[in-house]
């Protein structure tokens, strides 16, 4: 109680001199304000108004683009043609589904996606934990660090990555070299290209996404863990049977996100291999990659956009698996 | 005395100056105009954008660089669509068969005179036939003109030549390889005295097998494509013998196992090039100094022979200025001084970049250069020796396409994925889904 007196009255003394900080405002509202009842009734037009922008930008720049290329979806489109564009039907779509190259390009993108996605999970939910840790020095260094590989051009990234994995003189093969493995050639190779690719994707999001746990973890009520170690159980079984199962939803949110960006995987690869194609038998050429190939090196706008629909239906059905597989499993957890 | 002369000196100087701000600038010259510049690399050179500025105070040249090529091919068409391009474009050479068959993309330089009164017709006798072709829409409106032009030749190593018992001097250096066969076996006697070990490790006589494809076939008339007139140009890749000679002289030099994998600009190629893990490179002009910055240890080893089968070509760019552009007029000023001879000359002399103007061939700058890195070989005259051999060659819609799906192929063989007609037969399928 004393100790509680003392602060308070310090901080008192503070507030004279000088304002008080306002990241911490919540131990000195102890009361809720009362809510004015006139700004109150009229929220539900207000409301509108405040989200409109979003909307109205999602309009112009997210719906109308969609309508558009699902319409040229069904031409023979080419926007530098002067005269009537030709309808082809539905015929994009079913040479599509009978296109090898798009089979690859969904396979690469697929399994990049699992290769990236469940190691940056660990990665991230492990970094999450030690940051969230009581002895460790210089957090917010730390967590500012975490962001760097994030707000690094993806073309710098690539870069340096492709010196790595260089199969001649790559840092990569040199430590494989060490341990008696011979020289892997990253490139030319379909799984060591995924792996390559893969690497500079987790290196740039798992930061981002340890920040993500992170705010979570502490938002973890400290009850939790005072009556688990009451309980008797370690450190370990407190993360596996406290933490995990409280992270649920974030893990959720992660997943999702990631999802969507991991199917739309398009500068790695394009710059690793320095060109449209993916590798000289199409290895690493992902949906996206497939799709800007389609339309800028082969002038096939209208198969473009059909693939640009695909991989939206696609986007959709991982999601929703995703959603459900996450849902359950947390779930299972938590009970 | 002494002050009469400085008035008189300082008269001249006046004197001069007007003279020469009245012979270059236009009439319009106090408004101040902004010219918007779509670019990448070092097309536009900043020594002469300052000249340009001396002479013209009312231009501003506001110029926006891609970090890639086809970032820049990729924006013009949707320039091209939304009519909002800039005053100047750099277009690549191979995407010159694309822009050929969208010539309204563009604005006519046929129509369009400068402050001397003259339009790109005027000017067209100025260049290398072949490079103007690449700027001229299949309506034949000239849509851009020429920057430098890339060249062709051996750039050697004569240290590794004399370890492995070849002639270092450039003349029987050029003389061991008349054609592309003789080349291949001068590779494969040069393979022979490299170590079992060595050659395990990656050593190789030239750096990249793959690139003679394109420089075989660059050396004929007809690539993918025949001029039949109309807008895209009519298929021939899968009957045209020169795909073929370039594809099999490619196969067979891969086959001898002439090359290292290292693919150019790779970061293997760089450190190799210090290594000395090959001994040879086809080298276009402006890779010289590429070769000077990744490799300076490796000064005065260097020298140049000529190509096998006669010269060549790889790389450069037209100057075109897209039919939106607001200010045609200056756009047009500049792009006739920056490429005319006088200019392409100091962009030579700073920057190593060959002139697409054969007047200069003669020219003691030209025929005088010789590089000390290249253990003083004459730059100037190899080069422009092998330039003045090539021939027009028709470029056509979707070569850009047609190029990656070769050497797609031709990658397959490298790394053994496929035989040379498994790939082969592969590349013609693939093909069909392209060009279908």
């Amino acid at each position: 109680m004393t100790a509680v007196l003392e602060t308070g009255t310090s901080k008192e003394r503070g507030v004279s001199k000088r304002p008080l900080n306002p990241w911490k405002p919540a131990k000195q509202a102890k009361e809720p304000k009362p809510v004015t009842r006139g700004i109150g009734s009229l929220n539900g037009k207000w409301g509108y108004l405040f989200i409109a922008p979003f909307f109205v930008m999602f309009l112009i720049f997210g719906l109308a683009p969609i309508i558009y290329s699902t319409y040229i979806a069904f031409f023979n489109w080419d926007p530098l043609n002067p005269g009537p564009q030709i309808f082809n039907g539905l015929d994009n779509f079913t040479n599509l589904l009978t296109d090898d190259r798009f089979w690859t390009a969904l396979w690469n993108t697929l399994d990049i996606w699992a290769m990236s996605t469940f190691p940056q999970m660990a990665i991230s939910i492990g970094l999450a934990a030690i940051l969230r840790s009581k002895f460790l020095k210089g957090a917010t260094f730390w967590r500012t660090i975490l962001l760097i590989p994030n707000i690094t051009s993806v073309i710098a990234i690539a870069i340096v990555f492709g010196q790595l994995f260089g199969r001649d003189f790559g840092m990569v093969n040199m430590v494989l070299g060490w341990v008696g493995i011979p020289h892997v050639d990253f490139i030319e190779g379909t799984t060591s290209s995924h792996i390559a690719i893969a690497t500079m994707i987790t290196w740039r999001w798992a930061g981002y996404n340890a920040l993500i746990f992170l705010a979570s973890m502490l938002a973890i009520p400290d009850e939790l863990y005072e009556s688990a170690s009451l309980d008797g159980a370690t450190g370990w079984q407190q993360f596996i049977y406290v933490t995990l199962p409280q992270l649920k939803n974030t893990i959720t949110f992660v997943l999702i996100v990631g999802t969507i960006g991991g199917l739309q995987v398009f500068a790695e690869p394009l710059t690793l291999g320095g060109s449209m194609d993916g590798g000289s038998s199409r290895q690493f050429s992902t949906l996206t990659l497939f799709l800007y190939e389609q339309a800028f090196v082969n002038n096939k706008w209208g198969y473009a956009a059909a693939v640009g629909i695909l991989i939206t239906v696609i986007v959709l059905i991982v999601s929703l698996i995703n959603f459900f597989i996450t849902k359950k499993l947390a779930g299972e957890g938590s009970e | 005395m002494l002050r009469k002369s400085k008035l008189v000196s300082l008269a001249l100087i006046a004197g001069v100056t007007s003279m020469g701000l009245g012979m270059v600038t236009p009439a319009h010259a106090a408004d101040p105009v902004t010219i918007t510049i779509w670019t990448f690399g070092d097309v536009i050179e900043p020594a002469l954008v300052k000249d340009y500025k001396a002479l013209h105070p009312e231009v501003t040249l506001q110029i926006k660089k891609s970090d890639l090529d086809p970032l820049n091919g990729t924006n013009m068409v949707t320039a091209c669509t939304a009519g909002n391009g800039p005053d100047i474009a750099a277009v690549e050479v191979s995407y010159s068969g694309y822009w050929r068959s969208y010539p309204r993309c563009f604005t006519d330089l046929r129509t369009i005179k400068n402050s001397d009164g003259k339009s790109a017709k005027d000017i067209a006798g100025d260049y290398l036939p072949w490079r103007w072709a690449q700027g001229v829409g299949y309506d034949d409106s000239v849509i851009g003109i020429p920057t430098d032009v890339g060249g062709l030749e051996v750039a050697y190593r004569t240290d590794l030549f004399k370890k492995a018992g070849l002639p270092t001097d450039r003349a029987k250096v050029s003389a061991l390889w008349p054609t592309w066969d003789k080349f291949i076996a001068t590779g494969k006697k040069y393979m022979k005295s490299v170590s079992k070990a060595d050659q395990k490790a990656g050593i190789g006589f030239m750096d990249s097998a793959g690139t003679i494809y394109s420089a075989v076939l660059n050396q004929g008339t007809t690539k993918y494509y025949q001029n039949d007139g109309t807008d895209t140009g009519k298929l021939v890749y899968a009957t045209n013998p020169q795909v073929k000679k370039a594809w099999n002289t490619t196969i067979s030099a891969l086959d001898a196992g002439i090359g290292t994998r290292i693919s150019q600009f790779t970061a293997d190629w760089n450190v190799g090039m210090t290594k000395g893990t090959f001994a040879a490179i086809l080298a276009p002009a402006w890779m010289m100094d590429y070769i000077k910055a990744q490799a300076p240890d490796t000064a005065g080893k260097w020298d140049i022979a000529s190509m096998p089968g006669g010269g060549g070509n790889q790389g450069g760019t037209q100057l075109t200025i897209p039919a939106s552009a607001k200010n045609k007029q200056a756009a047009w000023e500049f792009i006739s001084w920056y490429l005319a001879p006088a200019q392409q000359l100091k962009v030579f002399k700073t920057y190593g970049l060959f002139p697409s103007t054969p007047s200069l061939y003669t020219d003691p700058a030209l025929t005088g250069f010789n590089d000390p890195f290249f253990n003083n070989a004459p730059v100037g005259k190899i080069y422009a020796a092998g330039i003045l051999k090539l021939k027009p060659i028709f470029e056509g819609k979707l070569n850009r396409a047609i190029d990656q799906a070769m050497g797609a192929g031709l990658g397959r063989v490298a790394s053994k994925k496929q035989t040379a007609t498994q790939s082969w037969t592969q590349v013609l399928s693939d093909l069909k889904k392209v060009t279908g």
